[in-house]
């Protein structure tokens, strides 16, 4: 009992602020992206291509060695394994929302930013107040889908050296020596919570395919 | 200073190419096992008999919404205490370690691979479903005969992304300490502390197959394509 409060309270110190913070952070990025994806200039769409088709075709765990190494490089001090986690999770994770976002927007029909055009708004107000907030809501499930993928890839941070629950449970399971035990529980707390939510999202899902849709 | 002749010296050139092929092999493996496992699962949840159907959502359930890493350790520590000691001679011979990777990634990607299965039927139609039932085929038949073939050409661009999810997965296995790309290319970093050379050699690796797979599926797709199936 002890020992399930302590993994508990990992899961809840890393895995879950892991998550959250580096969905904050990469939400609004990643809808800067999306416009930079779509935009007209050339080389900042080509820019976030190329940015979006690296980070997507590389394990998690290579961009927190990647971070791990660069950011003490350039601000000379070292840098805290959770926080390498923080900014790697937030880097992979801005460019999967990107693309979400960007299909996203793309799924709204193009008239609505010209008639947004049109009332007087520029091209940053239409985006920011007709498109952005349409798109948002359509996209919501996989957003949250993804969030999901998120937290299950938190757990990998522990081979960077987080104390988060994967990793507490092995310090556990070391001393106890009852792997069936911890790891079940490990895993069936996962599964709980990734099904629960999952079952929440596919709700939303089938609530706003009841919307009228424009095709 | 940054030495990259670390990545071709004596020792490590050859170290870092068997760990290269080790990576192929694991996701090699795991590629066909989780594609047959994937649409055994798919067909048991379109099955004609309820219990089937329960028994393939739960297993989709299950590999889904755990994450991987922790199904490896799972898999590593516990599938030992229940298999039978020949078995298990057979297995630690081979490595453990290795083997519990690939069982891993195979059932991990199998659910995503049913999910994909799923919506193929869905995209096909129910249309099809009928029209083989009253032309006399059997479930099985019909299955063997009409959708199978529909369906992989279906499913073939979810296929190839899943197929680059478990190369991405492979390195995964550092984690139990099968000696792939990223823990040998980790340990050369520890030991020679030329992080860079390290790090860029690793990640060439996995972009490049990445691409590499991704391309060779999309000519793939192109050739299979079904016919005025729209976006083609």
């Amino acid at each position: 009992m002890q020992e399930y409060l302590s993994m508990l309270s990992a899961l809840l110190r890393y895995n879950v602020t892991l998550t959250l913070l580096a969905v904050a952070m990469a939400l609004p990025i990643a809808c800067a992206c999306a416009f930079g994806r779509l935009s007209r200039i050339r080389w900042i769409a080509i820019a976030m291509r190329v940015y979006v088709n690296t980070l997507r075709s590389m394990p998690l765990v290579m961009v927190m060695f990647w971070i791990y190494m660069i950011v003490p490089m350039i601000s000379g001090r070292s840098l805290s394994a959770y926080w390498s986690a923080l900014i790697a999770l937030t880097c992979f994770e801005v460019a999967y929302f990107t693309e979400i976002v960007r299909s996203g927007v793309q799924s709204i029909s193009s008239n609505q930013f010209a008639a947004a055009l049109a009332t007087g708004l520029s091209r940053f107000q239409a985006a920011r107040y007709v498109i952005i907030p349409q798109a948002l809501q359509r996209m919501l499930p996989a957003l949250l889908t993804q969030s999901l993928i998120a937290f299950q890839d938190s757990t990998i941070s522990s081979i960077i050296g987080v104390p988060e629950m994967l990793q507490e449970t092995t310090i556990i399971n070391a001393r106890e020596q009852a792997p069936v035990h911890y790891y079940a529980l490990l895993a069936l707390t996962f599964l709980v919570i990734c099904y629960g939510t999952s079952r929440i999202v596919r709700h939303m899902e089938s609530r706003i395919g009841a919307y009228p849709r424009k095709s | 200073m940054v030495d990259w002749s670390i990545l071709w010296q004596a020792p490590n050139g050859k170290t870092l190419l068997e760990a290269l092929l080790l990576t192929f092999q694991i996701a090699a493996i795991s590629w066909v096992l989780s594609l047959i496992f994937g649409i055994g699962v798919g067909l048991l949840r379109e099955a004609p008999i309820a219990t089937l159907r329960v028994v393939g959502t739960v297993h989709v359930e299950i590999f889904r919404n755990i994450p991987l890493l922790v199904q490896l350790f799972f898999v590593y520590f516990i599938f030992p205490r229940i298999l039978p000691a020949s078995a298990k001679h057979v297995l630690f011979d081979y490595g453990w370690e290795i083997v519990a990777s690939i069982i891993t990634l195979s059932l991990y990607s199998s659910a995503k691979i049913a999910e994909l299965v799923k919506s193929g039927f869905n995209t096909i139609g129910a249309g099809l479903r009928m029209a083989a039932a009253s032309s006399g085929l059997t479930w099985w038949q019909s299955q063997r005969h009409i959708f199978l073939n529909l369906l992989l050409r279906t499913i073939a661009p979810g296929l190839a992304s899943e197929f680059v999810t478990i190369f991405k997965g492979s390195s995964l296995a550092m984690a139990v300490g099968v000696a792939e790309t990223t823990y040998v290319t980790r340990q050369l970093g520890t030991e020679t502390f030329q992080w860079l050379p390290v790090n860029v050699y690793a990640s060439a690796v996995y972009l490049f197959c990445a691409w590499g797979i991704a391309g060779v599926m999309l000519l793939v797709e192109k050739r299979i394509a079904i016919p005025g199936r729209i976006g083609e």
